[in-house]
């Protein structure tokens, strides 16, 4: 899975990781760049491998 | 508190990253025991331990795979360290019958000639179809196409009595590749390392054991021009016995809040409230550990080990302590451990300021 998710404020790890579950159980994930952007919030790309739904 | 006593300390890695220390066979291993000397206790994982066919045991050193160590890091498990643990085989049915029998091999020596526990050991019912792939960043990143294959012969295992497992899958050899010339001449990424974290991943998450893999590839012809550290991998016909030696004195992974947790007379555990740091390249600092450890306020080292990411400490909006090697960061854990502020050992040193 490879994501754009916009920073929010507070802790990162959360947020990357509901926006993960979107795809899937998240099984192992990385910020694997950081975009700042000019005013706004930055753009994390994350990359990951999350087990599909439907899968236990 | 005694300044002898342990300061935990968590040493990441992360694998198939291209890391200049760390990202071959093994190769952050002499930085790993300088750090467990310099801590008193070390919890890292199989990337920084595993040199296929060479290893070093420390019983400083708590050898803890990559996805129970983010939910150490999380708070949702303690580590309960063990004298041995006996250790379950799991080989992919994909596996040919002559490499298989050198893995057993392997297995028969450890027990022979390092007393290791071993056994019972699986083969899956179907072969794991094991396949490979970069990340749009270029890290390394793999697939396994009977994910249900591995987890009913991990489970065939916990039930027989093992209570940690060393998985075999057999990975697709690519001799000629210039992605597999680079990383033997010292300048690529592991291009396994992704596929094996996967795989070490989903078995420790469902089965809730120490599990680590090695992978079966065939031996590769002789290259004069090889990479000091790419050598310990080419030492023999396998990568298992690191494994075995490293999950031999695993820590057990004990679920916060549940029964298994409550302290038994006699034993301890760790939980992430006493470590007291976290080591990491300064380019990687986004994986789930790092930023776990920085949400509890635990002291973040960033290390000057260039890979392929260049994600650190500003790009995210965190504070570190900054160390230029391996040698660097032990210093600060001393510092650290004997209640030292790392800022006194700095120049210039600014004056206080008083709050407005």
């Amino acid at each position: 899975v490879l994501l754009q998710l916009e920073r929010a404020p507070g802790p990162l790890r959360p947020q990357i990781e509901t926006a993960l579950r979107a795809h899937g159980e998240p099984l192992r994930w990385a910020i694997t760049a950081v975009d700042p952007t000019a005013d706004g919030p930055s753009l994390l790309q994350i990359e990951a491998v999350v087990c599909s739904p439907g899968f236990d | 508190m005694d300044e002898r006593a342990p300061l935990p300390t968590l040493l990441l890695i992360p694998t198939g990253i291209g890391c200049d220390v760390g990202g071959y066979a093994g190769d952050a291993l002499p930085s790993a025991r300088l750090l467990a000397a310099a801590s008193g206790c070390l919890i890292t994982h199989p990337n920084v331990m595993n040199g296929a066919a060479l290893y070093w045991s420390d019983p400083r050193i708590q050898y803890v795979e990559g996805s129970s160590l983010d939910r150490f890091a999380a708070g949702e498990l303690l580590l309960r360290p063990v004298r041995r643990q006996r250790l379950g085989l799991l080989l992919d049915a994909g596996i040919e019958p002559e490499l298989r029998q050198r893995h057993l091999q392997v297995a028969d020596g450890c027990r022979a000639t390092l007393g290791l526990d071993i056994g019972p050991v699986v083969t899956t019912e179907v072969p794991l179809d094991v396949s490979l792939s970069l990340g749009a960043s270029g890290i390394s990143w793999g697939q396994l196409g009977q994910p249900q294959a591995l987890l009913q012969a991990g489970q065939q295992l916990k039930a027989a009595g093992a209570t940690a497992i060393a998985v075999v899958a057999r990975f697709p050899d690519d001799p000629d590749s210039a992605a597999l010339a680079a990383y033997r001449q010292g300048s690529g990424v592991d291009a396994l390392a992704g596929a094996e974290a996967v795989i070490s991943h989903l078995l420790s998450r469902e089965l809730g054991l120490p599990c680590a893999h090695a992978p079966a590839l065939s031996p590769l012809p002789l290259d004069p021009d090889l990479d000091p550290r790419a050598a310990g991998e080419e030492l023999g016909y396998t990568f298992l016995p690191c494994v075995l030696v490293g999950l031999s004195r695993a820590p057990d992974l004990l679920p916060v809040g549940s029964d298994l947790a409550l302290v038994t007379p006699g034993t301890s555990t760790i939980a992430i409230d006493a470590v007291g740091a976290v080591i990491a390249p300064a380019g990687a600092l986004g994986g789930a550990a790092v930023l776990a450890c920085a949400e509890r306020g635990i002291p973040v080292i960033a290390v000057d080990n260039p890979c392929l990411l260049d994600v650190g400490a500003e790009a995210l909006g965190l504070e570190v302590l900054r160390a230029g090697n391996y040698a660097e960061a032990a210093g600060l854990v001393l510092a650290l451990r004997e209640g030292l502020a790392p800022a006194a050992l700095g120049r210039p040193l600014p004056s206080l300021r008083e709050i407005a």
